[in-house]
């Protein structure tokens, strides 16, 4: 669907770098995790896939064709700062927004309608923007966004600032429309909020991009082969041997519960039936990196 | 091109739909005509009636000073001089005792050095000039009779030399005094309208791209248009929205201009002819005449062109500048440093106009109306008295081309400076925006 290739981007004629040989591949259909700390590139990069700026150097396309602006129509984008037009009705935004996509008012008021029913706001059309909570113009931003049908659906932060049932309600909406075959990028610096979301994740840290991949092979490259246990009923004797063999950590003694560590990079057949003798296995799984800990660890790699 | 013309009328629409909007365009014409009566009421309300007793051993004065409604002469006894003077602190409702020498031998000058007026109060400086005048005009009176000569034969003598002018050019012909003063007139209207147009509006475009930074919905439009566009849309917009409030006040000058002369023809109908009116009203109409004659005299489908065309381009102009502006800081107050730019150059163009519309056609008048920076008040301001053509047109190129090419900088201003948020730019980073 979109595929960058090494986009380079500066300002202050080439004092501060905001992306650096960035390329990345986003599959049809999926969700792509753009995520990195503030200041990475991130936005940088959004605004390029949008026009807003250009790249300085590198290409990029949309289902194979170089970035023009007929592509404009095909976007949709949620900025990090939000802002709608407080003096004006929801429904005039709307059709406004809507046309500026290129739709034909009734294509823009035909849409609405579908988004209102879903969202659950259709009593909201002629009121002000300044009349609503911060909750509802979050909802319509939203809307505003997904309006002309996007085949890529592009979203800076997209749970920043929403409280959690909204925030909820507009995940349900994106893997709605994921299924409907959009492409989304979710842009963010809070990686545990769109982490099992997504499909595919590229991590991004001062302009240069670390890692990218699907989020399982992502995570498979950074697991270190951890294993977390918890025992009942365990056999202390038993237990003192099977440290020797093993090496344990994080181990606490809570309720007759015995739960620990392990780092086993052998067979782990062997590692549960050596258990299974010490006592009752309550619980047994490997430890997998949340998107946090490979984003340090990659960054600490480089 | 569907885009400009969108967001055209998103600006027209929500800036026409506010009440502010609505309240102050009925409400300005009201205001100005209220703001006129309350000058014309303070200038009333700070004249005080003036009594002045009067002494006079001339015995030349007795009928002749004639009190008026801010004035009064009150005549008292040669004799009781004395007891006037000494008493003149206590009496409250009198203003001073004006004591008239005699006259002696003729001696005009006699009279007037002896003669005084002695103040209880301040006297105001209008009222002084006005016995003043009215002392000079017996005096020169009694002097003309004394001479033994008529009175029509000092008129005569005093007649100035009324030289006839005449020109062989069309071009550069003469005008009367009445002819400068219409022109005059007419010239600082155009350009006082174009001034206040250039400056009331375009800080409206920079409030509206302001508003937009402020609002961030900036980002969502210009991940759907192009700044220029958005630009573009937002000072046509305006451009639309100052037209409409022209043409309400317009409709509602010339409503109150037949509400008024309805009434005032009715209310001269009820007056009894008095001689006097008549010849005040002759007056009056050979004014009319001769100053609709000068107007139609000109050459109005050239004034309009030129004057439309120079507010136009000179609102696009600076209203571009200003959009570059609003686009470049963060809020209202940050703003003033920036909008001298804007304002300078239109002021020398407007005090420059005053100064040389003597001589509109002087090398001052000439480079004011060529330089795109003050051609648009500076130009309107000359237009009535005839420019020749080569210079509106010289004008006029060099106008386009520098409204192109601040359009093209404050596109450029502009682009960078709306998603940059949180910090004033200064001269050196707007500088940089430029470049890139």
């Amino acid at each position: 669907m979109l595929i960058a290739e090494n986009v380079t981007k500066t300002y202050n004629s080439g004092q501060k770098t905001a992306l650096s040989n960035f390329s990345i591949d986003v599959p049809k259909g999926s969700i792509y995790g753009l995520l990195g700390p503030n200041g990475a590139g991130k936005t940088s990069f959004i605004r390029i896939i949008n026009q807003i700026t250009q790249a300085d150097s590198g290409e990029v396309y949309i289902d194979g064709e170089k970035l023009k602006n007929s592509h404009i129509q095909d976007i949709g984008y949620m900025p990090e700062e939000r802002g709608l037009y407080k003096n004006m009705t929801v429904g005039d935004q709307l059709l406004y927004f809507g046309e500026l996509k290129g739709m034909t008012k009734n294509q823009a008021l035909h849409e609405a309608k579908y988004w209102f029913e879903q969202l659950n706001i259709d009593q909201w059309w002629k009121k002000k923007l300044s009349e609503l909570s911060k909750g509802m113009a979050q909802k319509i931003q939203f809307v505003v966004t997904v309006l002309h049908q996007p085949k890529l659906l592009i979203l800076d932060e997209p749970f920043s600032g929403f409280d959690p049932v909204n925030a909820n309600l507009i995940k349900d909406q994106i893997l709605n429309l994921k299924a409907k075959g959009t492409t989304i990028i979710l842009s963010t610096h809070r990686m545990e909020s769109v982490e099992e979301m997504c499909d595919y994740v590229a991590l991004i840290n001062n302009s240069k991009k670390i890692i990218d991949g699907k989020v399982f092979d992502v995570r498979e490259k950074f697991k270190k082969n951890i294993f977390g246990v918890t025992l009942s009923n365990a056999n202390e004797e038993l237990f003192h041997v099977f440290q020797k063999n093993y090496k344990i950590e994080a181990l606490k003694n809570e309720n007759s519960l015995l739960s620990f560590e392990i780092k086993n990079n052998q067979n782990q057949n062997q590692l549960l039936s050596d258990l299974m003798k010490i006592g009752n296995i309550r619980s047994f799984d490997e430890k997998i990196p949340s998107m946090n800990e490979v984003f340090i660890n990659a960054v600490s790699e480089n | 091109m569907k885009n400009i013309l969108l967001i055209t009328k998103r600006e027209f629409l929500t800036q026409v739909k506010k009440k502010s909007f609505i309240i102050l365009t009925i409400l300005a014409p009201l205001l100005v005509i209220a703001f006129g009566a309350f000058i014309a009421f303070m200038l009333k309300a700070n004249e005080t009636e003036t009594t002045i007793n009067v002494i006079d051993k001339s015995k030349l004065f007795q009928k002749e000073l004639k009190s008026d409604e801010n004035l009064k002469y009150i005549y008292v006894p040669e004799n009781s001089e004395k007891q006037m003077i000494s008493g003149l602190k206590e009496m409250e409702g009198t203003t001073g005792l004006l004591i008239i020498a005699p006259l002696i031998n003729q001696n005009f000058d006699e009279l007037e050095k002896n003669s005084k007026l002695i103040l209880n109060n301040k006297i105001g400086f209008e009222t002084k000039q006005q016995i003043i005048s009215d002392l000079s005009e017996i005096i020169r009176k009694e002097k003309i009779h004394a001479l033994n000569i008529q009175e029509d034969q000092i008129i005569n003598l005093d007649k100035k030399f009324d030289l006839k002018t005449e020109s062989i050019s069309e071009d550069s012909k003469v005008d009367s005094d009445m002819d400068f003063g219409v022109k005059y007139v007419l010239g600082m209207i155009l350009m006082y309208a174009t001034f206040m147009f250039i400056i009331i509006y375009g800080v409206r475009v920079m409030r509206s791209v302001l508003e937009e930074k402020n609002n961030r919905v900036v980002e969502i439009i210009i991940s759907s248009v192009k700044p220029f566009e958005l630009m573009m849309g937002k000072i046509l917009g305006v451009t639309f929205v100052a037209l409409t409030q022209f043409v309400v006040w317009i409709t509602m000058a010339v409503f109150g201009a037949i509400f008024l002369n309805t009434g005032f023809a009715a209310m001269k109908n009820q007056i009894p002819k008095g001689s006097e009116e008549m010849v005040d009203k002759m007056d009056f109409q050979q004014i009319a005449t001769e100053v609709s004659h000068t107007l139609l005299e000109m050459n109005f489908p050239l004034i309009i062109i030129v004057f439309i065309f120079f507010f136009l381009f000179g609102y696009i102009f600076y209203s571009s500048m200003y959009a570059a502006i609003g686009s470049a800081v963060d809020n209202e107050t940050e703003t003033q440093q920036f909008t001298l730019f804007a304002i300078i150059p239109l002021m020398i163009g407007v005090y420059g106009s005053f100064t040389t519309i003597n001589n509109p056609d002087g090398p001052m008048g000439f480079w004011l109306s060529i330089i795109p920076f003050t051609s648009p008040v500076a130009m309107v301001a000359r237009i009535p008295f005839g420019v020749p053509v080569w210079q509106i047109l010289l004008s006029m190129f060099l106008l386009i081309i520098s409204t192109i090419l601040m359009i093209y900088v404050a596109g450029k201003i502009y682009r960078v400076g709306i998603l940059m948020y949180g910090n004033k730019a200064s001269f050196k980073e707007i500088w940089k925006w430029l470049k890139n």
